[in-house]
Parts: C-alpha cells; structure tokens; sequence
C-alpha cells in the first residue's frame, strides 16, 4: 500500500494512492497529487510563505474530515515551518508550503483543501489583499454571486481598486484587492469591507446582505466582511474542494464571468481539474497580479 | 469701473523700491446652488458636529488641538497662535529671478494685477528690464497676517503678481505610483504629427461659458415646469493598447 | 487665500482633514484626442499645506466634522436625503437633480474631447486656475504614456472642455515629470480688464532700466521652489515642540469599534457611485 517515491529530490513515501477520495465521482489520491503536481507552478507562489491549515479527509469526501492547524510534529525535516504567536500567549508551529515535495507531502495526508490567512506568516498582521467572500443563502446560487461580484467591481472602479475573482469551488465567489502595502492593517480591511457591504444592502435589499444570521440570507447573497482577520482563513486558489466532484476554487477572468453570469448556467461556473490545468497552461496565473499589484484603501 | 485696491506695498529689491497696489485679477461668476432636504425643501446649513454625540457644537464650544497620534491632541490656545503670526510689513521682497516659463504651472495658485502709484518711474523701467530679459521675480511678501510666496511677472505694460503654492503642497508624480511600458518609436512619431497637425494658437476667446446660458435654460425650463428629457451618457471604448497604432495612423489620416 | 478645486455635486460631507482624501478620484471617464480615447481617473495634485488642527468639542476633546444641519430640528441630514436646489425667491427653491444637471451637456460628462493643442509658452499664466493629475485606468495604460511623451517632446498642450456637475470646466492637459496634468483655465470673460492699471506715462528712464537689469542679471538663478519653505509652518512647529514638553495631550473618546459605521466619507463616495451605476445600467 506504500510507494517509495522521489519528488524534486526528496524522498516521499505515498500512501493509498488508489483508493478513491471521490466515491460517487471517481478520482483517486493519485490523481488528486497529479493535480497538484501539475498546477504546482500556479499555486506556490500563492501557498508560499504562509502558515497552512490542512483540511484532511482520510477516508474520502464523503466521511469526516479534521482541520489541523499545526503542522504535524511527524513531518519531514525538510518542511519549511514558521512559529506563529497564539491566543494564549504562546506559540505554533505551522507548515510553509514553499515547494513542490511539501505540496505533495499535504497532499499525500489527504489534505484535499489548502486554507492558508490572507497574511504572510512573517507579517501576520498585515494582510497582502482584501478579501470579499461571497457566500449565497437558501435559495440562492452562484449566479446571485456572480451578479454581486459584478456590482462590486463596478463599485470599486472609482475607487481606483481593482479586484479579481475566482469561483470558491462550492456556491460562492471569492474577490480579491490586492493591497500589498506594509502599511495594510486588518482593523482597515475589515472596517472598508463591511462599509462596503452594508452600503451594498442598502441599495439592493433584495439581493445583499451584510448579516451573518441564516434567516436574514435566504435568496440573498451574504458578503462575509469578517474574513477579513488575521484569525481567519480562506481556500487558496487552485485548491481542490471536498464536494460531491472535485471541483477547484478557480480563477476567472471578469470577462469569462459577465459571459458565465449572462448565460445563466450555473453549471459552468464549476470548474474541474482538466479544465484548470489546460486553462493555466494554455493562459498562465489569472491571479498572479493578486500577489503584486499595489493599491491602497481611500479614506482609510 | 476702477476696481479698489485690497493692498499696497513695495516691491523692493537691490536698493530699489518699487511702490504699487494690488487687484484681484480674476472674477468668476456662476449659477449658484443651495442644498436642502429632500422631504420638504428647507435650506441646510453647515455646523460642526461632534463626531462622539453627535450633536452640533457651537463656536464658543470648539477647541482647537494638534493631532499627536490616534485621538490624542495637544490643545492650543488661540493667543498662542497669535504669537507666531508673521510681522506685518509692506514690503513684496524680490529674492531672485528666473527665466520666463520654469515654473510648472503646478505651482500658480492666485492672480493679482500690480497698480503703480502715480508718478513713479521705477514701474516702467521695471515693466522693460524683465520683459527685455525675460525672468519672473520670485518674492516673498506679509498680506492679512499670512505671509506668501509668488512670482513677479511683466505682463503688458504692467506687472502681476501670482501667488505660488509652496514645494511640499504639490504632490510628487512619484506617488503615482505610474506604469511603465515602452513606447515604440515609430507611435511617437506618428503620435507628434498628429499632435502637430492639431495644433492651433491659444485663443481662450474662442471658449466661451456657454453652459452658464444653457444651465439658465434648464432653469428656467424647470421653473415652468417642463419636464427635462434625461439624455443618456455616452462613454468611450479606450483604445486597446495593440490598436493604439493603428488608431495613431487613421487619425493622422483623418486630419490630414 | 480660498482653494478653488472643482466642484463635483455640492458634496455634502466635506472632508474632516488630514489626508484622508490622498488618492481620492475626483472624477473617472476617457480622455480622447481624434480617434484615440483613453480611460482615466482625476485626482488631486495638490494639498494645502498647512498644519492642520482639527477641531475638538471642549467637554470630551472629540473632533467636531462639518455637516449639513437641518435649521427646523437640529439634526444632522445623512446624504441621501439632501438635493440640490436653485433659488427662485425667498425661501422657495425648484430641484435640481444630478442627471439634469448631466443632460445640459452629456458629450462632455464623461469624456474630455481634446479640440486642439496649443503651445505652452501662449498660454499666459492668469489663465491657471486649480490643478490635478490623470491617472490612466485599466487598459489605458500605454496611450496615456504616449501622449505623455509625445506632449513632452513637443512642448504641447491639450485644450479640452468638459462638466462636472454644476460647471463646465475649460481645461489643459500638458506632460508634468511623466505624468499627465490637467489645469483648469478661467474663461476670458473671467480676467478682469487691467487697462485702468496701466501707468498714464509711457516713458521708460533708460538709466533706470539699465540699472535694473544689471540687478537682475545678478539675481538670476533657477526656480527651487524648496528653497522658499513656509516660514509659519516651521514656527508653528517649533511652537507645537515646545507646547508638547509642557502640557499633557487630552484623549479623545475612542471611536466606535466594530459595531460603528464605516468612514462617513467613504459611505458617501459608494452612495454616489451606487447612484450613477443604477442609472448606466
């Protein structure tokens, strides 16, 4: 059941890697490190540098899963880490995904999701972007949030912030301002994205809101402001989603997405692996100016 | 139609004092506009409100503090203020000249006309050494207990005086934070032409204010209770930036 | 002396100091010459200086902010429920709204058509008025550079017209150190004659003149605007050193947590864009 394997110079010993992790749709953990092995140029600039926590589904999609935080004192000697401060005062040691053989070494514990803050791990309160989660209520989908995402883009624009989208590979959609400032603080993120929220409700009721509590979510897409933390986390992009089918919290161009939203076919706004590889590979990171771009919040 | 003069000093500069009077050099007129609430068109007005209770503070309630950091102020007295108010004088102090046109018009920020006393020689003769040379005076002068910094210009028969904006009022192009992208030379080239092929005299005659007149009509239309047709705004497609040649090309094509 | 930056709607939140307003957009649209149109964002160039005090409330030192009161109750009125209006006698006002405002000249609401260029040694100074910088937007990027480049070359200007709200604004756009500056102008009607000002004799003392101009060689040198810096900003702050070894600074009440509203002005920059978007859409 174990394979003595070698990955970027460093010796792995892969596990089960046929057992299906995607019962009903058919995709083995082998597959699962093929992806990651074959968008691994995508995604670690974005896993880079930042403290990881592992989602692990052991037994499957299906089945339980556990969030680990720390990173596993069983880990190779090689795995870059970072000691993070914690609540109570003392420390944690936390995973760095800096290169390809920890990537699959994650990968390899059944970690299918990859969360990681929106803050580097040796800054950890100073987020690099400013992040608006989109997350549709009961009876809403993905084309409500694609409509707010639109909006929100529109209302950012005289701003002089420009945002960029990827899908969450759930319901919901995830927009990310790049800030890339030192002078970033969470305290501002977190006052400009609520401020924007709310402003947002009040002017499509029916559409948005900016509370939290389910009953006020139905048909309504919520905008989750409160990622915006240094205590949170959101899915990187490129990483797969534990649903029914394994679909990735992908990038999407602004364009791709008025045409997605003007269809009206939600279908196409889940994205799976092959989709994913041949679109990076054919046009390159939608997300990599995520990572560069500076700008700054007005009035903040 | 003689306007009145809001103040006199002397130019002085060398040894040589130049005495004159200065006018207010432009005068603009506009439609003017009043905010009211919405629900029974009552007139607002300003106050302060203070931003903890909410409520409007009058005059005699106001301090004034220096900000330190987050909410920590350092209260002044106003009589300290009084203080370090400049010593009036009445003297426009020439330090140096310079050529004609380095100012970035960044910089100007008031306009005034220079009216020499009557019988004074010096303004003419000072009228003729910087046209012939062609500088601008730089000069420092106290007015209304403020002190400024301007630019002596010939202008005519006269001389102005335009008040300047001091260095670190002006935000640095730096901050821009601009891109860079290379420009071939060739889209300079045809660029520069077509600019070229564009130009005409500055002749600001030729812009009048006809908005002033058609806001009036809007009025006036609204007063008789006219319905306004809402026009729909039009807004450009940008140039992309690999069709930028190419429309450099065809508008040169066009005004040639 | 006033600043007179252009004035977008009758803003109703003027801002509270600092520099809260660094990088603002005043107004976003494109830019064209001929067949080339460029998207670009306005913002300020400038920034009065000063050392700025804020007002405090005496009882519990917290800044005061300006706000439109409603003289029957007291109260401050959020923006969305003030409007423009135009005077028509004593206390009777029609309405005016943005969008008629718009529609008095809609080609030039969102565009600044550049007409024609003219060179800038003609343009006498009188006729700057308030300037600001244009930043390109998305996509604009590489024609916004050319024309920087190309009006630098050329030593040109772009004599332009466009609304923003209340007034039509008669403008430059010239090449500034790699960026593109747009300068509002008066309008000729706006300069004041000065054909009264001008001396009765027309006789120049030729010794007079000489001797002037020996002066002035003497006293040539380049324009170093750093050289002239505010003389009242570097007592003030010399006072300000002095004030602070003597007296212990007041706290202001801390501002609303989590809980509060966002910035008022931020809530007024999206309340304006949310307006103008419903009405594109």
């Amino acid at each position: 059941m174990r394979k003595a394997s070698e990955v970027g110079g460093r010796p792995l010993s892969l596990s089960n890697l046929e057992k299906d992790l995607y019962p009903s749709y058919g995709f083995t953990k082998a597959e699962i490190l093929e992806y990651y092995r074959r968008i691994s140029p995508f995604i670690l600039p974005h896993l880079k540098g930042r403290a990881l926590t592992l989602k692990r589904y052991p037994n499957g999609v299906g089945e339980g899963f556990f969030f680990e935080k720390h990173c596993p004192s069983h880990r190779p000697s090689w795995v870059a880490t970072a000691e993070l401060p914690r609540h109570d005062g003392g420390e944690m040691t936390v995973c760095l995904v800096n290169d390809l053989p920890t990537l699959i070494w994650v990968g390899n514990l059944a970690s299918i999701e990859l969360h990681i803050p929106l803050a580097r791990a040796d800054s950890p309160q100073t987020p690099d972007c400013l992040v608006f989660d989109l997350d549709p209520g009961d009876q809403a989908g993905i084309l409500e949030c694609a409509r707010v995402a639109l909006i929100l883009r529109d209302l950012l624009l005289p701003l002089r912030l420009e945002g960029f989208v990827k899908t969450s590979g759930q319901k919901g959609i995830h927009l990310y301002v790049p800030l890339n400032r030192k002078e970033a603080t969470f305290a501002d993120t977190k006052q400009f994205s609520k401020t924007v929220a709310e402003a947002l409700q009040r002017n499509y009721p029916d559409l948005i809101t900016a509370k939290m509590a389910k009953a006020e979510r139905i048909k309504k897409v919520f905008i989750n402001w409160s990622q915006n933390d240094a205590s949170k986390t959101m899915v990187s992009v490129y990483s797969l989603r534990a649903r029914e089918k394994p679909f990735v919290s992908s990038p999407i161009s602004w364009g791709e997405l008025e045409d997605l939203a003007g269809q009206g076919d939600p279908e196409k706004l889940f994205i799976l692996p092959s989709a994913v590889l041949s679109r990076a590979e054919k046009g390159g990171d939608l997300f990599r100016e995520v990572l560069v771009k500076k700008q700054r919040l007005p009035y903040s | 139609m003689t306007s009145t003069a809001i103040w006199k000093g002397n130019i002085h500069f060398g040894g040589i004092d130049v005495p004159v009077k200065l006018h207010g050099a432009v005068r603009e007129e506009r439609i003017q506009f009043h905010l009211l609430h919405r629900r029974d068109h009552v007139k607002l007005r300003q106050q302060m409100i203070c931003a903890h209770e909410k409520v409007p503070v009058p005059v005699e309630a106001q301090a004034r503090g220096f900000e330190l950091g987050e909410g920590r102020y350092l209260l002044i007295d106003p009589a300290e203020l009084e203080q370090i108010k400049p010593v009036e004088s009445r003297v426009i102090e020439v330090h140096e000249f310079v050529k004609r046109g380095r100012i970035d018009p960044l910089y100007l920020e008031r306009a005034y006309s220079l009216e020499p006393e009557p019988h004074e020689k010096g303004y003419n003769a000072l009228v003729g050494a910087m046209r012939e040379m062609g500088v601008e005076g730089i000069c420092t002068w106290t007015m209304r207990k403020r002190s400024y910094f301007g630019a002596l210009q010939p202008s005519g028969r006269i001389l102005r005086l335009m008040t300047l904006r001091h260095a670190d009022e002006v935000i640095p192009v730096k901050s821009l934070e601009l891109p860079d992208i290379s420009l071939s030379e060739k889209e300079l080239k045809i660029g520069g032409e077509l600019i070229n092929q564009l130009t005409a005299p500055f002749q600001p005659q030729k812009f009048g204010n006809e908005h002033q007149n058609k806001l009036r009509r809007l009025i006036d239309q609204k007063v008789r209770g006219e319905k306004i047709a809402i026009l729909p705004l039009r807004r450009l497609k940008p140039t992309a930036s690999d069709k930028l040649l190419q429309a450099l090309e065809a508008s040169l094509k066009k005004v040639a | 002396m006033k600043e007179r930056p252009l004035v977008r709607r009758p803003l109703p939140l003027p801002l509270t100091g600092r520099d809260e307003t660094a990088g603002q957009t005043v107004w976003s649209g494109t830019i064209s010459f001929s067949l080339v149109a460029i998207p670009v964002h306005l913002v300020k160039a400038v920034e009065p200086g000063r050392v700025s005090f804020r007002l405090l409330h005496n009882t519990d030192y917290s800044p005061l902010l300006k706000r439109m009161v409603c003289p029957k109750d007291g109260k401050v009125v959020p923006p969305d429920e003030i409007v423009r209006g135009y005077e028509i006698g004593p206390d009777q006002y029609i309405q005016i709204t943005d969008e008629e405002l718009d529609s008095v000249s809609p080609e030039r609401s969102r565009t600044i058509e550049i007409v024609e260029f003219i060179d800038m040694e003609e343009v006498d100074p009188i006729y700057y008025d308030h300037p600001y910088y244009l930043i390109p937007a998305r996509g604009g990027e590489k024609a916004y550079l050319l024309l920087v480049e190309v009006m630098r070359r050329t030593h040109k200007a772009g004599l332009a017209k466009f609304v923003l709200g209340e007034r039509e604004y008669l403008v430059a756009i010239k090449s500034t150190q790699g960026a593109l500056s747009l300068i509002t102008l008066h309008y000729s009607e706006e300069i004041l004659p000065d054909a009264d000002l001008v001396p009765d004799e027309r006789g120049v003392e030729a010794g007079k003149k000489e001797g002037m101009k020996k002066i002035i060689g003497e006293m040539t040198a380049d324009f170093e605007p750093d050289k002239y810096g505010d003389e009242r900003r570097k007592k003030m702050l010399k006072l300000l050193k002095k004030i602070e070894k003597e007296r212990t600074p007041v706290e202001a009440p801390a501002a609303d947590g989590e809980a509060g509203e966002g910035p008022v002005d931020l809530i007024a920059a999206l309340q304006e864009s949310m307006r103008r978007m419903k009405r594109n859409r």
